[in-house]
């Protein structure tokens, strides 16, 4: 095989790893503080992309052309709505189920994630069939040899790594991960030591979900199409990603996210019949990753006290 | 005196089996009305008077008498059961679209209660039941149209091949535990609804023919004659659910008051104490997840005969989540709530069309409301009995 | 047969950095009742949990009734004869007084396949013998419980949740009883009635032994032949109860001081 192919899987697969590891990185602090699995978390994707290609809609129709407001104004909505959505999906069906059995938390998400995705297929305009969404980065290209950079792919893999970091440091630099951080350490004591529990909770929901927003946009504008079904897969693979990582563990998410694309991208070149079963091997591998180490590869501090 | 449960009859008094007798009586007319109502607002009306009657027996006791009846008269009523389901059928009779519908609703069921055995007795998920569903389907139609395996083996083929590939899962399964081996079923779910998307060999989203039923020589394609009337060939396959979901019942009735079924609850509850109890936590977990498999791969395998016509898109997550519904509907550990939300998650949509592309919003939105509202279901399992009467209540 | 029923020999068991037992040597008598105390945190529950197979051991042995049971797992443990309690009480919350009670009793049931689903007359004789064992013993220690096998055990208060589990442990008529802190969340009086309730028990089932962890001292002085004596994960006393309450190193131990 030659360089230049190579190469163009090796961006593939830093894309996709972006994209995976911002989903990721949610379902992992949403476990850091609550110890809980919110599995609408790739429907909720799902919603930012359509607010995002909504709001494309409107900036068009009050006559802006001009990409880039209409990139930010994209982002700014739909990421703001997403977040709305995450807090809320905290407040009114995770935090009033954190007493009842820890599955219920799981089953009510996985009921609303398929809620929110029926509600689009049903009620957004034409919502069954998938929607093209506007190219809003440059497409010049890098040319070396058999192999293309895309601006477009440069900007969107950077701009994606860079949200990461930005977590990241949001998490271990600032005040607000520090009282995310003693919350996700120890409910009790944080309260004590007078953190507003309620609202950390909301506000950690808030920013994973605002971050799948971002991820969603991200595969739009890559994709350059969105479709009510997108979010289960991304969800699912989010979630595989969290939990391959470790869950609660913000590294072992990234870590996740980009073991998963590379097995993507691994099944789609060297599997000898069809790239077809590319998410097949993925998954494959999935399974057979949690029978041999049950609770991933960072393995999840152990929570059940005799 | 009082202390023993086994062998001390309570008093046996008429009027809880007479009502009961009379509800079930009640319950088949209902049926029989209801699968054959025509019109929206037939069915609309017949679903209102369901909710009506059911908050009405809440309000007047009267579900608290049927409870009686069910525990005190278990042979009667069961009988009751089965006879008006029978009577339900034939007269059905010709109408090949109810009873189609029918025998759909049963052999969900059967997946169901394999579910619940999984889930609401052992406390494992499985988020990939339709394809367990689907692999006995699948089963079906490779054994019909490239052997010569009798029909009847093949729904034995479907529950052991079901089984099979479920063991390829048991290592992760039975390791983990909660959201853990939720992610094992659910990606197990997805890759298997996208390797038939992808599979020629097994039609890929086009799917496969299933040749149909034949118990020792009788076609199901046939229709049976009654008294010199033709029926609809579905009432074999009507009459053969039945018979599975019968048997399906009673094994998983069995199994719950039973000291197995006690091993499951306690797994569930607490594996750590169980374990220090003596009680093998592994052998639960594998015993409960074949058993659920198995149950869903024969009820798949007589689906995709009646049906004659599988496609991939019959069994997806979605369709998964549909099954995990009517146990978390019913009730966890409750069977007759798994009857019950069999009912209406499968058979109230078909009835009314306008709800059939909504259904997946509507019934999410219900588990949603039941799970912050009702978490015990509609008909919550109550203390085990080991046997039918044999439980001192005071 | 030998007069010593359990042995640790130098045990230890580390979480990470913390060393929660710390070479700990202790032997337990037949037929005796040890007290085993120490401040909070000192890896009294923690010898429990390696005792029964929870947790494997980092390093030392456990030997039981003339066997090396280290690491054992908790099932084959149990099978050996070590029953126990919780501290934090772990019964069955939604199944009835009977069922939590047969749960203790269920490596003597048959467990087969075909037993349980076809062969209902064995079944049958089974559960009636089975409630006759756990009435039996529930009624030992409240005859108004025993009245109730078949409700379920959320709704009782903890005094009687407590009995259960003990009753849960009992059934199998083990040769070691561990109890972790039974008074944990009673009141003074249901304590002072739980302890009668043990002395009895042990009574009616002469070869008993049994091990209890206890902050309260009126409980262990009461109720004990023999106490040790924790502190981070170490033995710094033994003997009677007069004995260690007179020890200063305890005194220290239990008031911080160095
Ligand atoms: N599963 C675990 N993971 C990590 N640390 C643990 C674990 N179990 C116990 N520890 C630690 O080991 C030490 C001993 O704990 P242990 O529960 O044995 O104390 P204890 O003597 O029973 O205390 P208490 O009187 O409070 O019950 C403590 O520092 C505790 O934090
Ligand atoms: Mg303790």
């Amino acid at each position: 095989m030659d360089i230049g192919l190579l190469g163009q899987y090796l961006a593939n697969g830093v894309m996709l790893g972006t994209m995976y590891a911002l989903v990721a990185v949610g379902f992992t602090l949403f476990f850091g503080v609550l110890d809980v699995i919110k599995f609408s978390h790739g429907d909720v994707l799902m919603i930012g992309a359509f607010t995002g290609f909504t709001t494309y809609l409107g900036i068009v129709a009050i006559g802006i052309e001009n990409p880039w407001v209409a990139l930010v104004a994209v982002l700014v909505v739909s990421i703001a709505t997403t977040a709305a959505l995450g807090a809320l999906i905290a407040r009114y069906l995770v935090l009033p189920l954190k007493s009842a059995p820890p599955l219920n938390i799981l089953l009510i998400t996985l009921m609303l994630g398929t809620a929110l995705r029926e509600g689009v297929r049903l009620f957004y305009p034409d919502g069954s069939n998938p929607k093209a969404f506007p190219a809003l980065l440059p497409t010049a290209s890098l040319e070396l040899g058999s192999f293309s950079l895309r601006a477009d792919s440069v900007i969107l893999v950077s701009a994606g790594i860079a949200v990461i970091i930005g977590l990241n440091l949001l998490i271990n630099r600032t005040r607000l991960g520090l009282a995310i951080r003693a919350v996700a350490q120890d409910e009790e004591t944080a309260k004590i030591m007078g953190i507003n529990y309620t609202m950390i909770v909301l506000v950690t929901f808030a920013i994973g979900s605002g971050a799948a927003a971002f991820a969603g946009i991200m595969n739009g504008l890559y994709y350059n199409e969105v479709n009510f079904g997108m979010g289960l897969l991304l969800g699912l693979i989010g979630f595989s990603a969290a939990i391959i990582g470790g869950l609660g563990n913000i590294y072992g998410a990234i870590l996740g996210g980009f073991l998963f694309a590379g097995l993507q991208t691994v099944g789609a070149v060297a599997l000898p019949f069809a790239s077809a079963y590319k998410d097949v091997f993925a998954f494959g591998v999935v399974i057979a990753l949690m029978a041999w180490k049950p609770t991933g590869l960072i393995a999840e501090r152990s929570s059940d006290r005799v | 005196m009082k202390d023993d449960v086994m062998k001390t009859p309570i008093p046996v008094s008429l009027p809880p089996l007479a009502t009961g007798l009379i509800a079930v009586a009640a319950c088949a007319i209902f049926g029989w009305l209801f699968l054959l109502a025509e019109s929206e607002v037939a069915v609309l009306g017949l679903v209102l008077l369901a909710v009506l009657a059911g908050w009405g027996a809440q309000k007047t006791g009267l579900s608290a008498t049927l409870g009686t009846a069910m525990h005190q008269h278990s042979g009667a009523m069961n009988g009751a059961i089965v006879a008006s389901l029978l009577a339900v059928i034939a007269l059905l009779g010709t109408e090949h679209f109810p009873l189609l519908m029918l025998s759909t609703m049963l052999l969900y069921l059967v997946a169901a209660l394999g579910l619940n055995v999984q889930f609401g007795l052992t406390g494992m998920v499985n988020f990939a039941g339709a394809a367990f569903f689907g692999i006995g389907a699948y089963t079906s139609a490779v054994l019909t149209t490239h052997t010569a395996v009798p029909p009847l083996l093949i729904l034995l083929a479907g529950g052991l091949i079901a089984a099979l590939i479920g063991a390829l899962l048991i290592v992760p399964v039975v390791r983990t535990a909660g959201h853990y081996s939720a992610v094992v079923t659910i990606a197990f779910g997805v890759l298997f609804k996208t390797f038939l998307e992808v599979n020629e060999v097994l039609g890929g989203p086009q799917g496969l023919m299933v040749g149909s039923m034949n118990v020792f020589g009788w076609d199901f394609n046939n229709g049976p004659v009654l008294m010199g009337h033709e029926m609809s060939f579905y009432v074999n396959y009507a009459l053969l659910s039945s018979g599975l979901a019968i048997l399906a019942f009673a094994l998983t009735r069995r199994l719950e008051r039973s000291w197995l079924g006690l091993a499951l609850d306690s797994v569930r509850l607490d594996e750590t104490a169980s374990a220090c109890f003596g009680i093998n936590v592994v052998r639960a977990k594998v015993l409960a997840f074949t058993y659920g498999n198995i149950l869903a791969g024969i009820a798949g395998a007589l689906y995709g005969m009646m049906i004659s016509f599988i496609a991939p898109n019959s069994f997806t997550f979605s369709d998964s989540l549909l099954m995990v519904s009517i146990v978390l509907l019913g009730g966890l550990g409750s069977l007759w709530g798994s009857a019950l939300a069999a009912v209406i998650v499968v058979l109230v949509p078909e009835k009314l069309q306008i709800l059939q592309e909504y259904r997946f919003l509507l019934f999410s939105v219900l588990v949603i409301a039941m799970l912050l509202f009702r978490p015990q279901g509609l008909l919550p399992r109550g203390v085990r009995s080991y046997f039918p009467g044999g439980r001192a209540q005071r | 047969m030998s007069e010593v029923l359990l042995e640790f020999e130098g045990l230890a068991k580390s979480f990470g950095g913390v060393r929660a037992l710390d070479g700990l040597d202790m032997r337990v008598k037949r037929g005796e009742i040890l007290g085993l105390i120490g401040p909070n945190g000192s890896g009294k529950t923690t010898s429990f949990n390696v005792v029964t197979g929870i947790y494997t051991p980092t390093s030392g042995r456990v030997r039981f009734d003339g066997r090396d049971i280290t690491g054992l797992g908790a099932r084959k443990v149990y099978e050996a004869g070590i029953a126990r309690t919780f501290q934090r009480s772990r019964l069955c919350l939604d199944l009835s007084i009977f069922d939590n009670v047969m749960i203790g009793n269920h490596a003597r049931v048959n467990n087969g396949l075909w037993f349980n689903l076809m062969n209902r007359r064995g079944l049958r004789r089974e559960v009636e013998d089975g409630y006759a064992r756990a009435r039996e013993l529930v009624a030992g220690f409240s005859a108004d419980l025993a009245d109730r096998m078949f409700a379920p055990v959320g709704a009782l208060p903890m005094i009687e949740r407590r009995r259960i589990e003990i009753c849960r442990a009992l059934v199998s008529a083990p040769k070691l009883l561990l109890l972790d802190e039974p008074s944990a969340g009673m009141t003074h009086d249901e304590t002072a009635q739980l302890m009668d309730d043990i002395l009895a028990v042990r009574d009616r089932m002469g070869d008993l032994s049994i091990v209890i962890i206890e902050h309260e001292m009126g409980v262990i002085e009461r109720l004990t032949d023999h106490c040790v004596v924790l502190s981070y994960g170490r033995k710094i006393s033994e003997g009677s109860y007069a004995a260690i309450a007179a020890d200063p190193e305890v005194q220290t131990a239990y008031l911080g001081v160095d």
